[in-house]
């Protein structure tokens, strides 16, 4: 498998996490423009962890989720009288406040005769653990797949459990929900913590894959980015926002036809596609469709090897 | 001090074109309850429109402003269509997506128009700086706070004095009251969304003329300075976002002259998330929370 | 004068409505009784234009206006003074009324009309520059018939007006129906206070679970078995 798709794939596997991240805030029943920031502070703190501290990798994202899942909370905290659009804003607002101060921060220390660390508007180079340690790019990619896998397996366990019932519930009817003995402050502080973590740990991956990060990576593009994937894959399961991502980066390096009109193409398809399905592809109602086909399969053999032995003569 | 008050009044001209890119989003978000990420796009679309003129035909600036008015309006009428009217209550998100998506297209349909990072656009004014006592104006300065005054002034006595400004009212106060009484509600809304299409048009003309160029950054840059100066005066407000507008251009004037313009950003940025954090209506909102202030009312 | 034929509304798989007929005659009071749930409302915004059904006409005054949008049938000289008022907040009780002709091109007979509203209804002339949001429950139920009448309506359909309001306002409310009757305007109205538009009305229907389960006169019927009927519905037997 050649570099450059290895490349793509770890790509896209490391961006489904910060579109997970708007996906969970989406549950709760706010949108949040700001993402990127937690993913920004997740890979300053997951490079500074490997490149200045010398700690291992999975110290090193463990460190990135950490500081996300912090600032998350923080923020979430300062923002909870807030909703809808002024809460998206505020969002934005951060994560800009974020992006900027990583172009005016530097902070190099010296590491093995080198000067390592962010250095504002150059950005923040030299992470390489992977170099450091031959990992080579399918390996690092696998990684990054087992890591959203367990990500994933974990959604659909809370899916099914109460707390994933009340994320719902507060995200759909907070008046309702309130009266259900849900405590709605709870679960988006809750929520946006969770996101803060996941948006922090693909930061964390994200700086050690392309071991030089700069503060334009982290701009208000990624934010709305983060929300749309959400939207085209599907908002009925945590399989959604990995598909939009799926879909976006995939298609749109693999389309070599429409060189220099792929935003227009896709933009368009976009567009019409939300006018269709104003909550994505896998939306709530596609997925009880295919769990229901999956679940008549399922019916179906098992009487079928009810019937097998015991047949009546 | 005299630095402080330079800044301000210097702040206070810019000021006024960001008013009028904030009455734009604000006249959208009032009537749609919904945020048009392709605001910014849809006046760089004008403007690159008479970028593209004016290269080919060197015409002078007053046709130049007519098609980036034009050129604005009629992208606003392709988003409205496409981005807005076809979702029904409850898809504020897909509609805001889908306006985004409609971002990324304009964004590149200038760019293959003119490619080159940097466009001339033609000057404003020609003249030199007005002195008064210690103070300097440049030229095109005050021209844009004309301009932006008069046009300001025009929308509010239209939505004050004329019957489609009644209609634009009655819609932003209640929808559904505005169809019972005989307004007809898509129509209305459609136009208050060209119309505000046509606003941020004339803004995005007087900034580019006022700088003399247009860069493709200019759409994302209208849409967050339009934003920030919206939420700053009050979510849905008419006069919030005149005062936001304002405001953020003489805190950012300020801004730049005491830190530099990294700073500045930095600045309009995290006033912007202290207001809402602290005073989630915004400036003129109150306590109530977004819209309580100025809402229907002009 | 209003001919509502075999009209279904549906929301999303829900249908509201399942074949609905009834007549509102010119000059009469007609009113429609029926409990909560029973589609009075969903009948109310068909007719008036704002939900289009799926089946079904409606004609006023002969013509067909069907599907028609909102502001085409108040051209037509229809007016719906909606369940829970619905006046505009932020906007004065005046400019309400002004809102209320907004159809109308004809400023110096909306100037008048607007102090003939102030003489039917004097509570609003006190509070003319008052924001409509902050008036009373009974306030705002005449700054909603006020300004339905502004369009100067041929028909006028009317929603619970006695919805949330003390019984004093109620009979206010109801003395106001009968005096604009009887100056010649048509009226069909929907209620579930039974007993105030029995008193009232020359003709009334029975809706239950989207459908017409009766139509009479007053004075015809045992009240008692109708107006059981429209608080609770029809009782199952045994």
């Amino acid at each position: 498998m050649d570099d450059h798709l290895v490349g793509v794939l770890a790509s896209i596997g490391i961006v489904s996490f910060v579109a997970l991240s708007a996906y969970v805030l989406l549950l709760s029943g706010e949108v949040s423009f700001g993402q990127q920031a937690f993913f920004a502070l997740g890979a300053y703190a997951a490079g500074i962890g490997t490149a200045v501290l010398r700690w291992p990798l999975a110290s090193a994202l463990l460190l990135g989720a950490l500081v996300g899942a912090l600032a998350a909370a923080a923020v979430a905290r300062a923002t909870l009288r807030l909703t809808g659009f002024a809460f998206a804003m505020a969002t934005l607002a951060f994560a800009e406040m974020v992006r900027i101060a990583a172009e005016l921060v530097v902070f190099r220390v010296e590491v093995d005769g080198r000067l390592v660390g962010p250095a504002g508007t150059d950005g923040f180079g030299d992470i390489r653990y992977l170099f450091e340690n031959d990992i080579t790019p399918g390996q690092y990619a696998a990684g990054v797949y087992v890591l959203l896998a367990a990500v994933l397996a974990l959604f659909a366990a809370v899916e099914r459990s109460r707390l994933g019932r009340a994320l719902r519930q507060a995200g759909t009817d907070p008046t309702l929900a309130e009266l259900q003995g849900i405590s709605v402050v709870r679960v988006r502080l809750a929520a946006a913590t969770a996101a803060g973590a996941l948006a922090g740990l693909g930061g964390g991956l994200y700086a050690h894959l392309l071991t030089y990060v700069e503060p334009g990576n982290f701009n208000i593009m990624l934010g709305v980015h983060s929300l749309a994937y959400g939207l085209i894959g599907g908002l009925g399961t945590a399989l959604g926002p990995v598909l939009g991502v799926l879909i976006d980066i995939g298609l749109l390096e693999s389309s070599r036809l429409f060189a220099g009109y792929r935003m227009i193409v896709f933009g368009g398809l976009v567009a019409v596609l939300l006018i269709v399905r104003p909550r994505g592809l896998l939306d709530e109602r596609a997925v009880h469709w295919i769990a229901a086909r999956i679940r008549e399969r399922l019916d179906a053999l098992a009487a079928r090897r009810a019937d097998g032995p015991l047949r009546r003569p | 001090m005299t630095d402080v008050i330079q800044s301000t009044l210097d702040g206070l001209m810019f000021g006024s074109a960001y008013a009028l890119l904030a009455l734009g989003f604000t006249l959208i978000f009032g009537t749609m309850r919904r945020l048009n990420l392709a605001y910014g796009p849809t006046i760089m679309a004008g403007a690159y429109l008479g970028a593209y003129a004016f290269a080919r035909t060197g015409m002078g600036a007053l046709p130049v402003a007519l098609l980036a008015v034009a050129g604005a309006a009629l992208a606003g009428l392709y988003v409205e269509r496409l981005c807005f009217r076809p979702f029904g209550e409850g898809a504020a998100i897909a509609s805001m997506i889908s306006s985004f998506a409609v971002w990324m297209q304009i964004e590149e349909a200038a760019t293959l128009a003119l490619p080159s990072h940097l466009n001339a656009f033609p000057r404003l004014a020609a003249a030199a700086p007005i002195e008064v006592g210690p103070f300097s104006f440049r030229a095109e300065h005050l021209l844009m706070l004309l301009v932006a005054s008069l046009a300001a002034a025009l929308v509010y006595w239209g939505l004050a004095r004329t019957r489609f400004g009644l209609a634009v009212r009655t819609v932003i106060d209640h929808r559904r009251a505005a169809a019972l009484v005989g307004v007809p509600v898509e129509r209305t809304l459609m136009l208050a969304f060209v119309l505000a299409s046509a606003i941020g048009g004339l803004a995005g003309f007087l900034i580019a003329a006022s700088e003399a160029q247009i860069t493709p950054m200019f759409g994302m840059w209208a849409t967050t300075k339009g934003l920030i100066a919206m939420m700053l005066g009050g979510l849905g407000s008419v006069p919030g976002a005149i005062l936001g507008g304002l405001a953020l251009g003489v805190i950012e004037a300020n801004a730049q002259w005491l830190f530099g313009p990294h700073v500045r950003d930095l600045v309009a940025w995290g006033l912007l998330f202290a207001v809402l954090a602290l005073w989630p209506g915004g400036l003129l909102g109150g306590r109530d929370g977004p819209g309580a202030a100025g809402h229907g009312r002009v | 004068m209003l001919e509502v034929a075999d009209v279904a509304t549906a929301y999303g798989k829900i249908e509201a409505l399942k074949g609905v007929s009834l007549t509102a005659e010119k000059g009469r009071i007609t009113c429609l009784l029926g409990p909560n749930g029973a589609g009075k409302t969903t009948l109310m915004y068909t007719i008036a234009g704002i939900l289009r059904p799926r089946r079904g006409s409606v004609r006023l005054a002969g013509e067909d206006i069907t599907g028609l949008a909102s502001s085409s049938i108040v051209a037509r000289g229809l007016a719906l003074v909606p369940e829970n008022r619905l006046v505009f907040p932020h906007m004065s009780v005046e400019e309400n009324l002004v809102a209320g002709a907004y159809q109308r091109r004809d400023a110096p007979a909306v100037a008048e009309d607007i102090e003939r509203m102030y003489a039917r209804f004097p509570r609003l002339q006190e509070r003319r520059q008052q924001l409509a949001g902050t008036l009373s429950g009974g306030e705002q139920q005449m700054l909603a018939v006020a300004r339905a009448l502004m369009s100067r309506p041929r028909i006028l359909l009317m929603d619970e007006p006695s919805l949330g309001l003390a019984p004093r306002i109620v009979e206010e409310v109801f003395a106001i129906v009968e005096t604009l009757n009887r100056d010649g305007v048509t009226i069909f109205l929907v209620e579930q206070n039974a007993h105030m538009a029995l008193r009232v009305a020359h003709h009334f229907y029975l809706m239950e679970q989207g459908r017409v389960s009766f139509s009479g006169e007053p004075g015809k019927l045992a009240q008692d078995e109708v107006i059981q009927r429209a608080y609770l519905g029809t009782r199952r037997p045994g």
